[in-house]
């Protein structure tokens, strides 16, 4: 209803002679039938008529005493659009106010530039890229000297952690609600810390060292570059689950449907995972842990197992429960420190019993055992926490929910990255 | 007095309505403080920042209504506070689906009562869970409220425009309510805060209304509720950016509904801008014995010196306003070419720059053709160049520097509308003494009341006539313009809002209790001046047991009241009370 129409045609709200002896109310209803058939109750009819000039006098001509009652007969007599709306094609003209039809929100937003997803899929694997640089630059030193190497890798070791910090930033594994929590963070590097050094700290200890001027510090490079590379697994995973996660929101009616669609996901998506992850790993020993690892031969699991835990407590972040990550972070940084802690605290006379079960544990397995269990149990909690939180319909938020103020919309990156 | 005063997106930071006459009241009641309490709708106000305040008020809080959690508390919460949640925010929920099942058909009414108490019970549980420094919007987001919300939807007794509503449907839901309920977890309600309020003063009956339904509950102070828009109109005419489903848009209703209905039932008094607000309000439940219509308030100063019209033969039409397709130029071209048949020395001339509408320059690029095809441009002899006798002007412009030149210059002033909220031109026109023609739409018949012409909406012919009487006519023009001057200036200036005003906060703080329930009764101490002079009404038993301290006895027993430590709002009332009497009566 515009003005330009008008002028040309009748007023809208008279009944005129000219329109023929039809019901008045009638040519009323077929004017604003898209706002009758969306309006969801008779105010919000009655709202629609007044925006368009239609007073109490004008009611008066359809023998309604005021607005609302005229309202109420049309709400009566349109038949209710329930269920999805339907377009606005239905109506015979299109009233300015009606909103675009097909409003079932659409998960796959539009798919941005290639380039652009190629860049955001490259940021996820550089900090690989960077770590296996570093090493075949450390080994390709022309004149090997402490200083130079130590230079190489101290560099190297930066633009791996900016890489990683880059690729934690942007992407699926974009933290999108709030800050992380601190205890997560630490938790993350005492534990990424312990697969480098901790086997190595823990034969030293079991074997009454480390003596003070001892030698230097042996670290399980194969493991560091081994993580360094999960990223990108770790990205393309936690982007499958949650386009796939999101589309089940969409489309299931009940809570529990939901948690049905999602469980299956999250288990897919870690087991997925957890293959990728390992044969990354057992890639990176191959390649470059020819003198053999500290870890012994529970070297391989306990990198995936670490793996496992840092993508499940990130994907548990992600989608807006940090407590639960930093809680499972948190645990196994505290069964690592509490298996050190143990043997240093046998040496104490008559505290030796103490020490026994971790003495055991590295006798029948390696050093590496202890990282192991302690990841997995610290990732078998998480997995469980998750099939009960990520389950639910508040870890999947449609993308067009309120975003912190100044953050870039949830669906694009995440659309963006498919690896 | 202390004013608190609850606005938003609007005062003091927004330009438009709400800011307009909030600033007048703030700059009119000097006597009293006013604290005002903000709620920013839209980043971009936020970002151009509030306006200066006079010294009698002050920006006591502020909070955004989108974006984040607002609240610093990483706490989660307990189970218990889950389970309290969870058990009034299914009130909430089921008393808003409750109420969108349909038509409460005849005697249904006791339902609907026990529906809004329901909603009533769920919004202030849920309040007392904020205050009980549960972090409240984080709860709103969670999981326990869209279980809730899917117990309700999917549950016995639905409508079945809610039963369909899928989790996407129920996410939606909580988040949008998160942000509407979000004044129930401000740290407001301290002792600084709208504790130390006499009177809340809201803007609206929506979300702004709701920290002085806290104010009401937690501490008895009354609540005045101002809308000029009806704020549930406005959310059934607003349109959000991403389309909504059909649940999600019912429950919202529903939900707005409850709220508005809540907060007339709880209002001491409600105040409509004009007949339309007050219908809307009568019609969500606000009793129509306490509503008294309040006109917006204009400031008439640059109008008053216009001179009263010439009784001389000129015709010349004004139309001021907003160009805009709801403004019916079109009809009024066609108006003004029928008149100038018998009129041939009529002009007209449309004053005004382009609204809000994006169809409005199409539509005056149109509406100048038209002009252009209607009436050929005329010249007094052969040797002058021509001119159309419709104008097309805006305001600052050398023809008409001011609004009031453009009044000034009219013989007749005319407003076309098809569509109108309340006509400040045509108040304009009246505050100049100018004999008016206009269109019966929106609050036009209420605000002319009887000193003007009114014809029916997109009526050409009505309108030419109707302008053709008047043009014919000086003696009834200057009658009709002396009658519209004197009832806008009784009406609708700011003079008369601000009286209005200060005589319903005196009337309100009188009629009000004493103090807090909670507060001042055990202590046993005097509070001389608790009340003002208005509670002691002849017919009343005196208030037994409460001294009543004579003013020379004050000073001693004022102060075991600070130091015993019952800073309570009472004292603080008597204290700020005072000066306030002094200045008003």
């Amino acid at each position: 209803m515009t003005a330009p129409e008008s002028d040309t045609a009748a007023p809208p709200a008279r009944p005129a002679p000219r329109h023929g002896p039809a019901d008045p109310v009638k040519i009323l209803m077929y004017r604003h039938r898209t706002l009758c058939e969306r309006a969801v109750d008779p105010l919000e009819i009655a709202a629609g008529l007044e925006a368009h000039g239609v007073t109490d006098r004008a009611a008066a001509r359809f023998r309604h005493r005021d607005v609302f009652s005229l309202a109420e007969e049309l709400y009566a007599r349109v038949p209710r659009a329930d269920g999805p709306e339907r377009g606005a094609s239905a109506g015979p003209e299109d009233e300015p106010e009606a909103p675009n039809p097909a409003p079932a929100p659409d998960p796959a937003a539009p798919a941005p530039a290639p380039r652009s997803r190629f860049a955001r899929g490259a940021v996820q694997l550089l900090p690989g890229a960077i770590g296996l640089a570093t090493v075949a630059a450390h080994a390709s030193v022309v004149a090997p000297t402490p200083p130079v190497r130590g230079a190489v890798d101290a560099a190297g070791l930066l633009l791996t952690v900016l890489a990683v910090r880059l690729a934690l930033r942007h992407g699926p594994l974009r933290l999108r609600r709030g800050p992380g929590s601190r205890t997560a963070v630490l938790g993350a590097v005492w534990a990424v810390g312990y697969a480098v050094y901790g086997d190595w700290l823990l034969a030293q200890l079991l074997s009454g060292g480390p003596d003070v001027p001892g030698p230097h510090p042996r670290a399980a490079v194969a493991a560091a570059v081994a993580l360094a590379c999960v990223i990108a697994p770790a990205a393309g995973c936690a982007h499958w689950f949650a386009r796939r996660a999101r589309r089940g929101v969409v489309a299931s009616r009940a809570l529990a449907e939901l948690a049905a669609r999602v469980r299956p996901l999250l288990i897919g998506a870690t087991l997925l995972f957890v293959v990728a992850a390992g044969a990354l790993t057992v890639g990176a020993q191959l390649l470059l842990a020819r003198a053999g690892s500290p870890g012994g031969r529970w070297a391989v699991p306990a990198v995936v197992a670490l793996a496992v835990l840092l993508f499940l407590a990130r994907l548990l972040a992600v989608h807006g429960f940090p407590a639960a990550a930093a809680a499972g972070l948190g645990g196994a940084a505290a069964l690592e420190a509490v298996a050190l802690a143990l043997v240093l605290t046998a040496r104490l006379p008559g505290l030796a019993r103490l020490g026994t079960p971790v003495e055991a544990l590295v006798a029948a397995a390696g050093p590496a055992a202890v990282p192991a269990v302690a990841c997995a149990v610290a990732a078998l909690g998480l997995l469980v926490r998750g099939l009960r939180a990520l389950t639910g319909a508040c870890a999947h938020p449609p993308a067009d929910m309120p975003e912190r103020p100044g953050g870039t919309p949830v669906g694009d990156p995440a659309e963006a990255h498919r690896p | 007095m202390r004013i608190g005063l609850l606005t938003e997106g609007g005062y003091p930071y927004a330009s438009g309505e709400a800011h307009g006459w909030c600033d007048r009241l703030v700059r009119g009641l000097t006597g009293h403080d006013f604290a005002l309490y903000a709620l920013i709708t839209d980043p971009r106000q936020e970002a151009r920042g509030p306006v200066e305040l006079p010294v009698n008020a002050r920006l006591m809080g502020q909070a955004r209504l989108w974006g984040d959690i607002p609240t610093g508390r990483r706490r989660a919460a307990g189970r218990r506070a889950r389970r309290r949640f969870a058990e009034h925010f299914g009130d909430l929920a089921a008393a808003c689906v409750a109420l969108s099942a349909g038509e409460p058909a005849a005697g249904a009414e006791a339902a609907a009562d026990g529906q809004a108490d329901r909603f009533a019970s769920g919004l202030y549980g849920l309040a007392d869970l904020a205050r009980g420094s549960a972090a409240l919007p984080a709860l709103l987001r969670s999981e326990d409220a869209v279980r809730a919300l899917e117990a309700v939807c999917h549950g016995a007794g639905a409508p079945s425009a809610v039963r369909g509503a899928q989790v996407a449907d129920l996410l939606a839901v909580a988040a949008e309510l998160e942000p509407a309920l979000r004044p129930l977890s401000l740290a407001w309600y301290g002792d600084a805060g709208l504790a130390a309020v006499d009177l809340c003063h809201a803007a609206s009956a929506g979300t702004a209304a709701l920290p002085g339904l806290l104010a009401k509950r937690f501490f008895g102070t009354p609540l005045l509720v101002t809308e000029h828009g009806v704020g549930l109109r406005e959310h059934y005419l607003a349109h959000p950016a991403a389309p909504r489903t059909v649940p999600v848009r019912v429950l919202l209703a529903a939900f707005r509904r409850a709220l508005a209905a809540e907060t007339y039932a709880r209002a001491a008094l409600i105040t409509p801008g004009g007949t339309r607000a007050r219908r809307w309000q009568e019609r969500c439940g606000a009793d129509p014995a306490r509503l008294r219509t309040v006109y917006p308030g204009m400031a008439a100063g640059p109008f008053a010196a216009v001179p009263d019209t010439a009784a001389d033969d000129s015709a010349t039409l004004v139309w001021t306003g907003a160009i805009a397709p709801d403004k019916d130029l079109v009809g009024l071209l066609h108006a003004f070419a029928d008149l100038r048949r018998t009129v041939p020395a009529a002009t007209l001339r449309i004053i005004g720059g382009l609204g809000a509408d994006p169809e409005a320059a199409g539509y005056r690029a149109q509406c100048r053709a038209l002009a252009a095809q209607l009436f050929p441009d005329e010249a007094a002899d052969a040797r002058t160049a021509g001119e159309n006798p419709v104008s097309f002007e805006e305001i600052g412009g050398p023809t008409a520097p001011t609004a009031a030149d453009a009044y000034a210059s009219a013989t007749v002033v005319v407003l076309s509308s098809a569509v109108e909220g309340f006509p400040r031109s045509l108040v304009e026109a009246m505050f100049c003494g100018r004999a008016t023609v206009s269109t019966d739409t929106g609050a036009v018949c209420e605000v002319i009341g009887g000193t003007g012409l009114v014809v029916p909406p997109r009526n050409p012919r009505a309108l030419a006539d109707a302008c053709r009487a008047l043009l014919g006519d000086p003696e009834r023009r200057a009658r009709l313009g002396a009658a519209a001057r004197a009832r806008a200036f009784e009406l609708f200036t700011v003079e008369q809002n601000i009286a209005a005003f200060r005589g319903i906060y005196l009337e309100l703080i009188a009629s009000a209790p004493g103090g807090p329930a909670g507060c001042g009764a055990g202590d046993g101490v005097p509070r001389p001046f608790a009340r003002p002079a208005e509670s002691r009404v002849p017919g009343e038993p005196p208030p037994t047991g409460t001294a009543r301290t004579p003013s020379w006895a004050q000073a001693e027993q004022a102060d075991p009241a600070g130091q015993t430590g019952g800073r309570s709002r009472r004292t603080r009332r008597g204290a700020a009370g005072e000066p306030a009497a002094g200045q008003v009566w």
